[in-house]
């Protein structure tokens, strides 16, 4: 019970933080697929962080009015870019000009925070924020900007959707294009500069794209697509948080990769049921049917890796073997067994031995006698001993599995090819008629 | 006259030292004095773990009579670079070659490799030995050692040198023990496990670790499992590094009610701290003043 209360409380605040960014950045990404430009966010984004570096660099908090100056004014530069490389994309894609804006841009933060000492903590916290720790003002606060935002997009929202869809308004006023052009990007730069510091590149980056692809999997409709996206969106971020929290994992990164596996479950959703009844048997037998090539696929490529080479790493066998419980024991004769067997308990006393010779010597530190240097010298090179014979025993457990393996090598590695291979000739039979 | 001048070149021009850290350096210059200069390669405040070298670091070690690193995986980026300036005495084994880790007694000792993980080499022990001020009396005969060896003609400078420096170490030593006295077994909870040698020569109980793994955001389950073990402990402060995220930390100390302890953990990391003893003096006043210790 308390384990729960504990969770919620620990979760409440990302969780309102995320369904804020999600309610504004599956809309932007909706605009951002349309116009092809998925990276784009990415650049402006780099850009206002290397606006807070060059602010950092010169001795103003990110937080300060002169960093957010400093950030403000390198997106507004981004968003002026990316406007710009519209007319160049008649000659080039335009994704290949935003590419090369967040690189350099990237690389150009490299050379700044290079001079200060936080750098290489600086450029790893652009990348995975720290949406676990995020406050209630901070919530509050993009709450505000976002809803100022969402408001002006409402506004205007027909020359902004008109410009993102494919048929660009036909006789419109050149300049009218660009400064909507310059609107929108320096908007959803105001937008990313916000969210990245809390939330990282990773993690912003997943909350613009995904959402806004599953929707589009779905529908074509403006408001169809958003809402799915927003429910979707909202409900990967509460299986990534408490995913986090379950399974102990950093937010962030589950976060995102809860949202890839909202993406795949989607993907399979609109193959397999929202078809028509013949398309879906036929879309279930193309999935059966690639699921089992691939499977017998890897099983023919393992089983003559074990023939050709039955001591180096053999990946699946090992998975099998942990997944059954059942070691190499069954290839070994008693004796080997039991030495086995013996290598594998005298690992854990070995550590156990480690690991209490450490919570000896921590003890020491503040309670009893403090331990002279001599009898920290003797703790360590008991610790070294102990870790030595560990790694003669692993040593001897490698050589018994290695013999095991050689001795299975035929009769596991013929007939697991064999069936490998019937399996594949029978997927494939109408190709050989 | 010519070569007369060349000949007196090497007596009256210093010893060029270079050392991986501030905290070598300084320890160097300690006891090199006016016969030696020296220069981190790691600058100062920046971290030695996640440390990239540059080409101008080669033109340093060559020019080096004497390279001096901490060694137990800390400055495993050496390693690559040394063997690029293809100079056998600077290698392992070489004349120029100091690791200033010989004969320390180690704490945590793992040994699973010298592989570093994750860009992090916590294989062998941990090492951050000169965090313990007793750990500069073997370093600085190591280095004492090195430099008579290159100029037997100072050896007596050089060990007057050692000698007041030691003696000086020696006196704050008892102020530093007397100032933190009060604080003998206080629990506290560190951002990242740097602290174990700082700790067992002061005698306080660092808990737990914000960040487990280096480099790897804590998770909310760790999280919470650290506050509860940090309220059920009596946690007195969370020990921050200058380089390292606040996040993380201002959100535990926060939750525990405790203060957020901002400690050098290298000479020149944060200001004050120019010289081994001042990195001393700013962390141990730091520590007092936050938890409420009279300093004698």
């Amino acid at each position: 019970m308390s384990g729960m209360s504990d969770a919620l409380a620990f979760l409440a605040l990302p969780f309102a933080a995320s369904v804020v960014f999600v309610l504004m950045h599956a809309y932007l990404g909706v605009h951002v697929l349309r116009r092809k430009i998925v990276f784009a966010d990415l650049a402006l984004a780099q850009l206002s962080a290397l606006g807070a570096t060059v602010a950092f660099a010169n001795g103003y908090a990110a937080t300060s009015a002169a960093g957010l100056g400093y950030a403000f004014l390198f997106t507004a530069m981004g968003a002026a870019l990316l406007t710009a490389t519209r007319g160049l994309a008649r000659l080039v894609s335009q994704e290949a000009f935003v590419g090369i804006v967040y690189v350099v841009a990237t690389a150009a933060t490299i050379l700044v925070v290079d001079r200060s000492p936080q750098g290489a903590e600086h450029v790893k916290k652009i990348l995975v924020g720290s949406i676990l720790t995020v406050d209630a003002a901070d919530v509050a606060k993009f709450t505000a900007l976002y809803a100022a935002i969402g408001l002006l997009h409402w506004l205007v929202r027909r020359p902004l959707l008109a410009l993102s869809s494919e048929t660009a308004p036909a006789g419109a006023i050149r300049v009218a294009v660009w400064a909507w052009d310059f609107a929108f990007f320096l908007s959803f730069g105001i937008v990313v500069t916000s969210s990245v510091v809390t939330a990282g590149v990773l993690l912003v980056f997943s909350l613009l794209i995904v959402p806004a692809v599953i929707g589009s999997i779905f529908s074509g409709k403006l408001p169809v697509v958003l809402l799915i996206a927003w429910s979707v969106g909202i409900a990967a971020c509460a299986a990534g948080l408490a995913g986090s929290y379950a399974l102990d994992l950093p937010t962030g990164a589950a976060m995102v990769t809860a949202l890839a596996g909202f993406l795949l479950l989607a993907g399979l959703v609109k193959v397999l049921i929202v078809v028509g009844a013949e398309q879906r048997r036929a879309n279930l037998r193309i999935a059966v049917n690639a699921g089992a090539a691939a499977t017998l696929g890897a099983l023919l490529a393992s089983s003559v890796w074990l023939m050709i080479n039955p001591t180096g790493d053999q990946p699946l066998l090992a998975l099998v073997e942990t997944a059954t419980g059942a070691g190499p024991a069954r290839f070994l004769g008693p004796n080997e067994r039991e030495t086995y067997e013996s290598a594998t308990r005298d690992v854990v006393r070995f550590q156990a031995e480690v690991d209490r010779l450490d919570a000896m010597e921590k003890a020491a530190r503040y309670q009893g006698t403090p331990l002279s240097d001599d009898e920290i010298r003797r703790i360590a090179s008991y610790q070294q001993s102990f870790n030595e014979m560990t790694r003669g025993e692993r040593f001897v457990q490698e050589v018994l599995q290695g013999k095991a393996r050689t001795r299975a090598r035929w009769i596991i590695g013929v007939p697991a090819t064999l069936i490998a291979l019937a399996g594949l000739l029978w997927l494939t039979r109408r190709h050989w008629k | 006259m010519a070569a007369a001048l060349v000949a007196a070149a090497p007596l009256s021009a210093a010893l060029r030292v270079v050392t991986t850290t501030t905290d070598l350096a300084a320890l160097v210059a300690a006891v090199g004095g006016d016969l030696v200069t020296v220069e981190s390669i790691v600058p100062a405040g920046a971290d030695p773990e996640a440390f990239a070298p540059r080409p101008g670091d080669l033109g340093k070690l060559r020019q080096a009579v004497l390279l001096v690193r901490v060694g137990l995986g800390y400055d495993y980026w050496l390693d690559a670079l040394v063997n690029q300036t293809g100079e056998k005495r600077l290698m392992r084994g070489g004349d120029a070659y100091l690791d200033a880790s010989a004969g320390i007694p180690l704490l945590e000792l793992r040994g699973q490799s010298v592989v570093n993980e994750g860009g992090h080499a916590h294989g062998v022990a941990n090492p951050h030995y000169w965090l313990d001020p007793e750990s500069a009396i073997i370093v600085t005969a190591g280095i004492a050692e090195a430099l008579v060896r290159i100029a037997p003609g100072r050896r007596d400078t050089i060990l007057a040198n050692r000698q007041r420096f030691l003696s000086d170490l020696e006196t704050r030593r008892a102020r530093w023990s007397r100032t933190l006295a009060p604080l003998v077994g206080v629990k506290l909870i560190a951002y990242h496990n740097s602290w174990p040698y700082f700790a067992r020569r002061f005698r306080l109980d660092v808990i737990g670790f914000i960040e487990p793994r280096a480099g790897v955001a804590p998770s909310p389950a760790h999280l919470a499992r650290l506050i509860s073990a940090g309220r059920k402990a009596g946690v007195r402060a969370i020990l921050l590094e200058p380089y390292e995220p606040e996040d993380a930390s201002r959100f535990v100390a926060q939750r525990l009610g405790v203060p957020l302890v901002r400690l050098a953990i290298s000479v020149g990391s944060l200001a004050g701290t120019d010289d081994y003893l001042a990195l001393f003096d700013h962390n141990v006043a730091a520590l007092a003043s936050a938890l409420g210790a009279r300093s004698p």
